[in-house]
């Protein structure tokens, strides 16, 4: 029965579902696993290299996190070949806003155009939906630090915390138990109640205390692992993707939080 | 008159030990008007490499920020900065691009490589390009900069010594145009850093 209504993208079932994108969705939920996680100073993007043989040889450039933009670093669950043309898309996109506006494109526009380009594959006839999530941890002077995640039929959410790819549910639900939010009491009736009370130090120590639960492995290692952050730097954003030196020395700091998986 | 005479400028860039100067005057005129005295023709392209575009003033503007959407493009698609020789290259092609109605610039790159190797080049409005051991001139004052580095100019300059012969090379020069001139910025790039300094010249 299924049949009929999953072998092309832009065909409703009757129960009111698109199989193609949903069966894209599942792909992403075995993808490696990218978190992030925002603070009041910045934010913290960590991805998993997946296994793979160990005659490959190892890549040195990151295979998960990329620069979109001098504003905007994103992490990628799924198909890396479909991730790529995209990256490369929004980079033109972003560039072209800051050559007719001379100023740089703001985060969430940029996540907007990404996703209408992943939208478009799910409507219109033919071809498969980008089989792509995205974490885009981005910073402009309006909004401030910002935190969104994209899914391949093309919705975006923003996030104080937030995980795709393989366990994403587990890694989501210990964010929501440590993140350590905002008290709404403070706030008043009208006032929009941003912010954390993370540093960056808590949301590096999260997200290495994240990964250990949710990765697969005896050992966190920087052979698996990326991470980026995006901060505040003489009032400019500044993106640093770790070398794997930094991130043996992250993952040292915080040896107290990453239990061994065996010992659970 | 030539649209390259339009709005007046003079530029020039000159290699030392270990060290380049690019230096420009900050008239913008309309032929004999002066309406500007403080616009920019030098432009920064990495920490590293400056670019100087003496010619027609929209012209200027609207490369700059085409410029600055190539680098970028280049700086996340390859994970590194662009090295001087490669954007002069960018540049010429840019250029060359538009072969039959053409940016009118005459486009002038000064910069260090990755093993702080200094390079200039110039090129003319259709990204022919010219590289040089000692120094690149262009704009309204260019004959009078050539006359000027050629007497001015000796090899090995440490930054000190060529921030005041690329500085005197050019107030002289702009001195003897009518179009050019109005105060000066020198820019002399050092594997330690950048240092910008305004200089005051004639002002008339």
């Amino acid at each position: 029965m299924a049949r009929r209504y999953d072998s092309r993208t832009t065909i409703f079932s009757p129960e009111g579902r698109l199989y193609q994108v949903e069966y894209a969705m599942e792909a992403i939920s075995h993808a490696g696993t990218v978190i992030g996680v925002l603070s009041k100073d910045g934010i913290v993007l960590a991805a998993e290299r997946q296994a793979t043989s160990n005659l490959l040889e190892q890549s040195l450039d990151n295979e998960k996190i990329y620069e979109m933009n001098d504003n905007v670093v994103a992490g990628v669950a799924g198909h890396a070949a479909d991730a790529n043309t995209l990256i490369n898309q929004s980079r033109a996109i972003a560039q072209r806003y800051l050559l007719k506006y001379d100023s740089p494109m703001p985060v969430e526009q940029l996540v907007r155009r990404l996703c209408d380009m992943k939208q478009g594959y799910t409507q219109y006839g033919g071809l498969r939906p980008f089989g792509v999530s995205f974490l885009c941890a981005g910073w402009d002077s309006t909004f401030g630090f910002q935190l969104y995640q994209s899914d391949p039929a093309g919705n975006y959410s923003s996030w104080k915390a937030a995980c795709i790819g393989e366990n994403y549910s587990n890694a989501q639900s210990i964010l929501k138990q440590e993140y350590k939010d905002e008290e709404k009491e403070e706030a008043g009736p009208n006032v929009r109640t941003v912010g954390s009370q993370m540093t960056m130090d808590d949301a590096l120590k999260l997200t290495c205390q994240v990964l250990s639960k949710t990765i697969d492995t005896a050992k966190l290692s920087s052979k698996k692992l990326e991470f980026a952050t995006i901060t505040l730097k003489a009032g400019k954003p500044f993106i640093h993707v770790y070398t794997s030196t930094e991130i043996d020395e992250v993952l040292k700091k915080y040896e107290s939080v990453i239990k061994p998986a065996d010992s659970q | 008159m030539s649209i390259m005479q339009y709005n007046g400028s003079a530029i020039v860039a000159m290699a030392g030990k270990d060290c380049v100067a690019i230096a420009a005057d900050k008239r913008l005129g309309q032929r004999a008007l002066t309406v500007d005295t403080d616009f920019q023709k030098v432009f920064p392209i990495t920490d590293r490499t400056y670019v100087g575009l003496p010619g027609l003033a929209t012209d200027v503007k609207t490369l700059y920020d085409r410029f600055r959407m190539r680098v970028n493009l280049y700086k996340h698609r390859e994970e590194r900065t662009i090295e001087p020789k490669t954007f002069s290259h960018l540049v010429s092609h840019m250029l060359y691009e538009r072969r039959f109605g053409p940016y009118f610039v005459e486009p002038i790159i000064a910069g260090l490589d990755k093993n702080d190797k200094p390079y200039i080049c110039g090129m003319d409005l259709i990204g022919c390009l010219d590289f040089a051991k000692d120094f690149i001139v262009g704009g309204t004052a260019s004959d009078n900069l050539y006359g000027m580095c050629e007497s001015l100019w000796e090899p090995d300059l440490g930054p000190n010594d060529l921030f005041e012969t690329i500085s005197q090379a050019l107030l002289a020069a702009v001195d003897r145009d009518a179009l050019s001139g109005w105060g000066a910025v020198v820019h002399i790039i050092t594997p330690e850093g950048v240092i910008t300094r305004d200089i005051k010249g004639r002002m008339d």
